[in-house]
């Protein structure tokens, strides 16, 4: 028991440039990533994007074609998943269908051959923790989905990892059912201490439950970054995209000026944070999120951007507008109180927004 | 589609014809038989119960059903100790369909043979101055020929050839079906290969053992030929006694050990079937 390490300590996870490749696929294409101790850290992507690998690769289940994993600085190398501080919670939960839940729970403590008082205590504290007291002797086909789901955590939990790895766990919940489980997910990690490292394709998944996440496309660790960083300063067209929702404006530089460029769009010229690489005459895409598009009647400004009003569907707190100009089309989503003048289909407005709102994303 | 009552019956009709006149009627008259008594060369027409008295009262009798259990007992379990390695490195190791295919097709191929030319090869394989003696003694294993014809043992490595695949592709199949991340699961939990096994792929894959073992045991039991020709007459199993009853034109005989061995096959599938519904689904 003593050399368990404390609770409260997750270790931290180093992933250099790893690369795997199934035939002439590289599923995991050159990653680089350091997840901190204790962290809930999220892998974001499309299906296919190479998180799951990755993640597997960090639990011992594939060896790589390149590249190491370091936990708390030692060098994993094939090192099995029976040996490394991690376990993992598959997708498809992969709970022993021929064992109750006790003993699906207990499986890690017997496999370490411990104590059976140790054992007992351990188990139904694991069970106590998921809420799952009093279904020690049920066999795991007479749980529901979500009481499956917790059984998986439980017995991943009962060993007390360094590391816990979540390969989509919440995907076969209903949404109710989903969101319950991503606040208690939250809950526990924080209670315990331990990093997480979660693999989903859902945004508003990551972006909830997640201290830092990293967006993978294509086999590519694009950015990595707390939520409100990703959401705010995406550095390409794909986190951009896949993160909330964004407008992608298509444009020349103009000037690049003190961390800003100006871009020109059709009629008008726009501005955005700049990110480094703008060069004066070249093509550039500006990412502004529907919310920060501020819309005035037409005759504003010289070099606003000029639209028509396509669409507006109230939603209640936001009326959301579909606009198209000159090269461009638009979506704004403005904040609605009673006696806010709203505008109509057909109207034509100008449509702008605060430099330090949007941001270059360069054009890849 | 939903198929109407009479549709189903039709298109069963011929298998269920064949099934009539091949089986149940012979069947039946097995059944009359056995209630009949063969003395003096001839079938009585009296009904009674005494070829049943004079089997099972005949020492003879168990030691056939001994005999009969014993050969397919052993050959079952030497199929399924044999057969589910290859059948697990067939599903761990093999992954192309093309080398799959040919695994298979090199598996069923002693099924491809006449039974009679099988044997009769094994007849060469196992004689004293045969290849199997030859190579022991090469090997300096032993110094005198075994015998390995004209008994138990002869008997049981040929029945255990040519049941093998019986005993393989069950379990091969209920492996086929093993959720692949049970087993990484339990490799993450700290189990190693061995526990891996122990814990996990043999109680899951326990279905296809027992669909193996049935099989085999009951094509054991029944298996006419090889104890026939490899066995030289000391191999006394039910299908023999049977055979030898029915030449004889003791029908009566021949029916009531007939029914003995239908009754310890059905009783051997009512158990493995109980055994199996117990077990967990994969």
């Amino acid at each position: 028991m003593s050399e368990r390490p404390p609770r409260g300590h997750g270790a931290e996870v180093e992933v250099r440039a790893i690369t795997k490749r199934f035939g002439p696929v590289a599923a995991v294409d050159d990653v680089s990533l350091v997840v901190r101790g204790g962290e809930f850290f999220s892998l974001l992507g499309p299906s296919g994007c190479g998180k799951t690998t990755t993640l597997r690769v960090i639990g011992g289940f594939e060896r790589t074609d390149a590249g190491e994993v370091f936990i708390d600085g030692r060098p994993m190398g094939q090192t099995p998943p029976n040996r490394r501080p991690t376990n993992i919670v598959f997708q498809r939960l992969a709970l022993f269908p021929h064992y109750t839940v006790y003993d699906n729970v207990a499986f890690g403590l017997r496999m370490k051959r411990l104590p059976d008082a140790e054992i007992r205590r351990r188990t139904r504290d694991a069970l106590d923790l998921v809420q799952l007291p009093g279904l020690e002797d049920r066999r795991i086909t007479q749980l529901s989905g979500g009481q499956q789901q917790r059984v998986a955590l439980a017995r991943a939990l009962v060993n007390e990892p360094r590391v816990l790895l979540l390969d989509e766990p919440l995907s076969a919940l209903d949404l109710k059912l989903r969101l319950q489980m991503q606040e208690e997910l939250k809950r526990l990690q924080h209670r315990l201490g331990t990093t997480f490292i979660y693999v989903t394709h859902d945004q508003g998944e990551a972006l909830a439950m997640s201290d830092r996440l990293g967006v993978m496309n294509a086999g590519r660790l694009l950015q990595v970054g707390a939520p409100m960083e990703i959401y705010e300063r995406p550095t390409n067209r794909f986190v951009a995209n896949f993160i909330g929702d964004a407008n992608l404006i298509d444009g020349v530089a103009d000037g690049v000026e003190r961390g800003r460029v100006a871009v020109r769009v059709g009629g008008g010229v726009v501005g955005a944070r700049a990110r480094g690489d703008e060069r004066a005459g070249a093509p550039v895409t500006v990412c502004v999120r529907p919310e920060r598009v501020r819309l005035l009647a037409a005759g504003g400004t010289p070099g606003a951007l000029r639209a028509r009003i396509e669409d507006r569907a109230f939603s209640g707190y936001v009326v959301k507008y579909r606009l198209a100009g000159e090269g461009l089309r638009l979506h704004a989503a403005v904040p609605y109180a009673a006696g806010t003048p709203l505008f109509g289909v057909g109207d034509e407005v100008t449509a702008d927004w605060d430099p330090d709102q949007a941001v270059s994303v360069g054009r890849e | 589609m939903k198929l109407r009552g009479a549709a189903i019956v039709g298109l069963m009709a011929p298998a269920l014809a064949l099934m009539a006149v091949l089986y149940v009627v012979p069947l039946g008259v097995y059944f009359v038989n056995s209630f009949h008594e063969f003395r003096d060369g001839r079938i009585l027409p009296a009904w009674t119960l005494q070829t049943y008295v004079k089997y099972f009262t005949d020492p003879f009798s168990y030691r056939v059903i001994g005999t009969s259990l014993r050969l397919s007992l052993m050959v079952t379990a030497l199929a399924v100790l044999i057969g589910y390695p290859v059948a697990y490195a067939l599903h761990t190791r093999v992954h192309r369909p093309a080398a799959r295919a040919a695994i298979a097709l090199l598996l069923f191929s002693p099924l491809l043979v006449s039974v009679v030319v099988r044997t009769y090869g094994w007849l060469i394989l196992l004689a004293s101055g045969g290849l199997v003696n030859t190579t022991l003694r090469g090997l300096g294993l032993i110094q005198e020929p075994i015998s390995l014809l004209f008994n138990m043992r002869g008997v049981v490595i040929s029945l255990t050839h040519i049941l093998l695949p019986f005993a393989i592709f069950p379990i091969y199949s209920v492996m086929g079906r093993l959720d692949l991340s049970l087993k990484e699961a339990a490799r993450d939990l700290g189990a190693g290969w061995r526990e891996t096994f122990l814990h996990v792929t043999l109680p899951l894959t326990m279905p296809g053992i027992v669909a193996g073992a049935l099989i085999c045991f009951t094509l054991a039991l029944s298996a006419f030929v090889t104890p026939q020709l490899l066995g030289g007459g000391r191999v006394q199993v039910l299908p023999l006694a049977v055979y030898n009853s029915t030449v004889e034109i003791n029908w009566p005989g021949g029916a009531v050990a007939g029914l003995t061995l239908l009754v310890i096959s059905i009783a051997a599938v009512w158990a493995l079937n109980g055994l199996l519904r117990r077990l967990p689904t994969v």
